[in-house]
């Protein structure tokens, strides 16, 4: 029974609380060999480990909050955009140096495009293209940014 | 009369056709690039730095500043038509200038941030005049405790601004300092918190930030919620405002434009607190406070005049004293740097054309916005009236291209796609993002003052409270922060807020 009521499924802050708790543990192991100084002298990690401190108190009371019954449920995730958007975002970081924006450049936007149902293949495409050549125009012949275009046919 | 003789002087450098020129171009692009969503100032400047090489250095700086007022103003036609702030002094834009919007009164909200602007703009440059000099003597009195102080002032400003729970608006705020000090410690040259990786040893770009948690959490957020997205849609309507609605925000401009040129001469980002300080202030001061949030014409046309006035004397720690007091300015050193000028308090003294130059033509700029860009707004509109279906995969290309740009390095990309899902959790779990990056670009300033002002005090916590001007802004946050904590203050906040 205790699966389906809604009142034991994870509150939203629960799981903000121990996120922000986590944080600060890895923040706070990953400075553990950098000095703090005294007061007079602050070192390096004296910030951050201060900071990381009061981001666990944060976590803390927020995890106490989310423990009060009533709270915002956490919503299911739909990973689909999230995978699609940052995952064109990613294929353009891998491709823009040895293909450059003129592959780049509609590879993502088309990656991008399929998180939305809505998306018509052939406009997207076409859209692709006009967008990937106003860039082209706008941002390498009158910015002249360093960006590579082609680099496999043209060399830049 | 030395304030005439000088502006006088400035106008002679800004008034021939090369210069003129130059602040026109300056404006066009940059209001060009800036209207694009996800494209801001910070990203606008760096893209455009490389062009302003082959000129002259008054020039180069003229044209740099015309590329950041157009920037700044684009951000705001984008904060206003589709919700995404293209830097921190126009997140507070978003809250009331998009509900306009969404209420079919975007042309206004334009029309008013714009008219804003102009005047808040021209006040601006008035005050650096008369006051470049004095200000100069009085700025070298703040200590580095007085600059942490009012840093932690600006931060609990900002938190009473952050829709929702103020833990987790702080908690926001936290994780935007703890961000900051990301990268080599420049006293000792310690690596902190890069886990190795030699690409953010420098440091995470703003702009990576901005455009991952903001940006890109934007577009998450719609394509999760597709009932959300009306923003670009919604119609643009008449741009001039009424009469009635003229009335209404005469006094938040003047009051914008004074907090925003107060707040901006401050050497630690007033510019990007302005704004916030502004809405606080116009919300405590409207009848009925329920509006804002809602589409109130004093929460667009306050913030936009003081992000402006603020955006305009942040030039004088930039000029004055050497600091760059946000990213923006931080760039423009870079910027001095390339030209062979060194930024710092013998610009006023050793080189007055170029100081004086600059000045006139942040006025000069305002007013060409202004002239240009209303009518010019059915063509940034037309780039923005795209569905959301085509809207979303272009923002993703200009963002990439943009952050690519900033460093020319694909790790930047890299970085901004994991901010990107940092930014969907954040929503997905309630936070909401926008004062991590207030604490971002502060984060850093203060860990220095912190430093500077406990070497200098030998360690002693006392010299944050025995000096008026720290002790003042000390008790001020204190008084902030128990107003907002205040659970009857605060259940009427989050009505405000939520939604």
């Amino acid at each position: 029974m205790a699966g389906t009521s809604p009142g034991t499924r994870l509150a939203s802050d629960i799981v903000g609380g121990l996120l922000l708790i986590g944080v600060a543990a890895v923040a706070h192991v990953a400075l553990r060999d950098i000095d703090s100084g005294p007061t007079s002298s602050v070192g390096p990690a004296f910030m951050p480990n201060l900071v990381a401190g009061l981001i666990a108190a944060m976590g803390v009371l927020i995890l106490i909050l989310g423990l009060i019954p009533g709270g915002r449920r956490l919503e299911p995730w739909t990973l689909r955009g999230p995978i699609l958007v940052l995952g064109a975002v990613v294929a353009f970081a891998a491709t823009v140096r040895p293909l450059g924006l003129a592959v780049a450049g509609p590879l993502a936007m088309i990656l991008a495009a399929l998180a939305d149902r809505e998306t018509r293949p052939m406009e997207v495409m076409i859209f692709a293209a006009v967008m990937t050549g106003f860039c082209i125009l706008l941002f390498k012949v009158a910015l002249r940014l360093p960006i590579p275009l082609l680099p496999f046919i043209l060399g830049y | 009369m030395e304030l005439l003789d000088n502006l006088y002087l400035g106008a002679t450098v800004v008034f021939s056709a090369n210069n003129l020129a130059l602040c026109l171009i300056g404006c066009m692009v940059g209001t060009l690039i800036g209207v694009l969503p996800g494209v801001g100032p910070v990203a606008t400047i760096a893209m455009l730095l490389p062009i302003t090489f082959g000129i002259d250095p008054i020039g180069a700086l003229i044209m740099l500043a015309g590329i950041y007022y157009g920037a700044q103003y684009g951000g705001s036609t984008t904060a206003i038509l589709v919700n995404i702030p293209g830097e921190a002094t126009a997140v507070v834009t978003t809250l009331d200038g998009h509900q306009m919007a969404r209420n079919g009164r975007a042309g206004v909200a334009l029309g008013i941030a714009a008219i804003g602007s102009f005047i808040a703009g021209t006040i601006a440059t008035m005050v650096i005049a008369a006051l470049a000099q004095p200000l100069t003597k009085f700025a070298l009195l703040f200590r580095p405790a007085d600059y942490f102080a009012l840093m932690v002032f600006g931060l609990m400003l900002a938190v009473v601004l952050a829709r929702g729970s103020v833990p987790k608006a702080i908690a926001m705020i936290l994780i935007g300092v703890l961000l900051s000090t990301v990268g080599t410690d420049l006293e000792t040259g310690d690596e902190r918190l890069t886990f190795g990786w030699s690409e953010i040893a420098d440091g995470i770009d703003f702009a990576v930030i901005a455009m991952g948690v903001i940006g890109f959490g934007e577009i998450l957020r719609n394509l999760d919620a597709p009932e959300a997205r009306v923003a670009v849609q919604a119609k643009i309507g008449r741009l001039l405002p009424s009469l009635a609605d003229f009335r209404q925000s005469l006094a938040p401009i003047l009051r914008g434009t004074g907090i925003g040129s107060i707040l901006g001469l401050l050497p630690g980002n007033g510019a990007v607190l302005a704004p916030f300080a502004t809405y606080t202030l116009e919300k405590k001061l409207a009848k009925d406070p329920s509006r804002f949030g809602t589409g109130a014409i004093e929460g667009v046309a306050g913030p936009e005049s003081a992000n402006n006035a603020g955006a305009q004397t942040a030039f004088i720690p930039l000029l004055t004293l050497g600091i760059p007091p946000n990213a923006v300015m931080a760039l423009m050193v870079g910027a001095m740097t390339i030209h062979g000028i060194v930024p710092g308090p013998e610009i006023l003294t050793k080189q007055p054309k170029l100081f004086w130059g600059m000045i006139v033509s942040m006025w000069i700029g305002n007013l060409m916005l202004l002239i240009i860009n209303l009518p010019l707004i059915g063509i940034w509109v037309r780039l923005l009236r795209v569905p959301y279906r085509l809207m979303f995969p272009a923002i993703v290309l200009f963002c990439c291209i943009g952050i690519y740009s900033v460093n020319n390095n694909p790790a930047d990309v890299y970085l901004t796609a994991a901010f990107g899902l940092v930014g969907f959790a954040l929503i997905k779990l309630d936070f909401e993002p926008a004062p991590l990056l207030l604490g971002y670009v502060l984060g850093r300033l203060m860990e220095e003052k912190l430093r500077q002002a406990l070497a200098i005090s030998q360690g002693k916590m006392m010299t944050f409270i025995d000096h008026p001007v720290s002790a003042t802004l000390l008790s001020m946050s204190l008084v902030v922060a128990f107003i907002v904590l205040l659970p009857t203050i605060r259940r009427r906040r989050e009505r405000v807020f939520a939604e």
